[in-house]
């Protein structure tokens, strides 16, 4: 693994989709990025997703290629399983600390065949699997990791050696310690993404707490090829599911949460996995149960129509409570907005509650940008430059703003990037050198010439933003 | 600039990590020896042909939801495969050799 260089044009926190298009669209700028990645792969929440509304394309086939070329593009140094410890102001540009966590093994050397996860002797709850599979104390983080390396779950080792003796390379290497490397960057791009709301957060539907009342991420994975079930089974007793209730709003637009605002994706995510469900299981009933639709976006009021006429049914009524009946079915009371109040019970399989998203990441400690009351990235010009903090130099892409949809999220992470690359002018931030023979695009253009016009003032792009 | 380089790869790294952390938790120790237990039960059960989740949780004295997470870790690493479907259950047998 390359050593932290000690200076990029721009640190991206965060390799979600967002994070990953703004590191791209850097690059092919010809900027120098340090692109940060908490987990051992990038990749984010989309690459766990089963399929995209409302094209229902697969979520990895589009977000696989993009990993791919994020982690080997020659202007994109990575760094995953490090964390962002500290972004301080430095003269033109921010000096940063990146804590590497210990691998156990030498990602250099690591094939990534999984040999030593097929002999490790421990079982734990997969996280990516939202704890319904199975991995080893030494895994691979899933099928589409990039970088495909293994790491070691310290906290479930019993430190055994089968691992190392399996190691086809000698990759192991149980001597490595927490690194934390120092570097200088002209711009920031914080692309943090997003947690859904916690499923105990609301009590009275019984999330984290009754065994088949489920994440909308973790019905994701259910229905994902390679999925920890393979198919849609129900967690507490592996039955086919014949009936499936999705409660709206159960982690959005409710103060008594602190959630107030609307997540803007769960009408979307919840129809397209009831209409794929339909798909799936030919017999099973699926009733969405909201205050109403919201199908805000380019082809998703057609989507909409589409699913309920292929059969899910939705329901205008308020889910009050969940209990338990026998064999963990689930008993929803609702109140019927379409029918005068009137309160009913119905009987399911199975429960999914339409989680809102909230921030995956607080900046407090790390970088000194503001959040909003919502605990997202405080945006003071969401309207014109909505990838503008109130920190200069610092931008924000994706979710980590406030909730969005993926083609919106890419979309910001395009901005923040344009952005990023006008402060970098702006401030004439060179990382060194740097810079490729081939910054001339194809059409024969000057990019760096053009670049650096750009700062000049005039009516150059960064002549026109908040810190011109 | 790396403030803490990494040090040279020593012999017995393992041994020296496993003692600096007081070595095998208790919790551990126990988590181990509770998902032997219970796959040797599921093997045991799974020798008699294919069964359903609640089959193996009725001959087993195991709580459903269990057997199925057991099952699935045991299917991820190829021990077992699905079997056919009965009463919108599917069955698992044991994979030969």
């Amino acid at each position: 693994m390359p050593a932290i260089r000690e200076r990029y044009d721009a640190l991206v926190i965060g390799g979600g989709i967002a994070g990953m298009q703004a590191a791209l669209d850097l690059s092919e700028q010809g900027y120098e990025v340090l692109l940060v990645e908490r987990d051992p792969s990038i990749g984010g929440v989309m690459v766990g997703l089963n399929k995209v509304f409302p094209t229902l394309d697969c979520s990895s086939c589009i977000c696989t290629p993009r990993m791919a070329e994020a982690a080997h593009h020659p202007r994109i140094q990575l760094r995953t399983w490090s964390e962002v410890k500290r972004v301080e102001p430095d003269g033109d540009g921010f000096r940063v600390e990146v804590l590497r966590k210990p691998r156990y093994v030498d990602e250099d050397k690591c094939l990534g065949c999984d040999e030593c996860e097929l002999v490790c002797p421990i079982d734990v709850p997969h996280e990516f699997d939202h704890g319904l599979g199975a991995r080893r104390a030494v895994y691979v983080p899933h099928a589409n990791a990039i970088p495909h390396k293994a790491v070691v779950d310290l906290e479930h080792c019993v430190y055994c050696g089968k691992c190392e003796k399996a190691c086809p390379t000698d990759a192991f290497d149980f001597a490595q310690q927490p690194v934390v490397d120092t570097t200088r960057v002209g711009a920031v791009v914080v692309s943090t993404g997003l947690e859904i709301t916690p499923m105990d957060r609301k009590q009275e539907y019984g999330g984290g707490r009754l065994p088949n009342v489920l994440s909308p991420l973790a019905m994701e994975r259910l229905q994902s090829s390679n999925g920890p079930y393979g198919r849609v089974l129900r967690p507490s007793d592996g039955r086919i599911p014949r009936t499936i209730a999705y409660v709206q709003c159960a982690g959005s637009r409710d103060r008594s949460i602190g959630v107030p605002y609307c997540s803007r994706v769960c009408c979307m995510y919840a129809l397209k996995q009831a209409l794929l469900l339909r798909h799936s299981i030919h017999d099973v009933e699926v009733t969405l149960y909201c205050m109403d639709i919201r199908a805000f976006g380019k082809g998703y009021e057609q989507f909409y129509r589409r699913a309920v006429r292929e059969g899910v049914r939705v329901v205008k009524g308020k889910v009050a409570r969940i209990r338990e009946a026998d064999g963990h079915d689930l008993v929803l009371r609702v109140e019927r907005i379409d029918a005068d109040g009137r309160l009913e019970e119905h009987r399911y399989d199975l429960v999914v509650l339409a989680q809102g998203l909230v921030p995956a990441w607080h900046a407090d400690g790390v970088v000194d940008i503001e959040e909003a009351e919502d605990g997202f990235v405080r945006t003071p010009e969401a309207k014109l430059n909505p990838s503008f903090t109130t920190m200069e130099g610092v931008f924000v892409a994706g979710v980590a703003s406030g909730p969005k949809d993926i083609p919106d999220a890419i979309v910001e992470a395009g901005e923040a990037a344009m952005a990023a690359a006008n402060h970098l002018e702006r401030v004439r931030w060179r990382a060194g050198s740097l810079r490729a023979p081939e910054d001339e695009s194809e059409e024969g253009v000057d990019v760096e010439a053009d670049l650096a016009g750009a700062g000049t003032g005039g009516d150059g792009p960064a002549s026109g933003g908040r810190w011109a | 600039m790396t403030t803490a380089p990494v040090a040279a790869k020593p012999r017995g790294a393992l041994a020296a990590l496993r003692e600096s952390r007081g070595g095998v938790s208790a919790e551990m120790k126990a988590w181990l020896k509770d998902q032997q237990d219970v796959r040797k039960r599921l093997r045991a059960a799974l020798a008699g042909g294919p069964r359903t989740v609640p089959d193996m949780a009725g001959e087993c004295g195991l709580e459903a939801g269990r057997v199925l997470w057991h099952l699935m870790a045991m299917r991820r690493y190829g021990e077992i495969a699905e079997a056919g479907e009965r009463d919108r259950y599917l069955l698992y047998a044991l994979k030969k050799g």
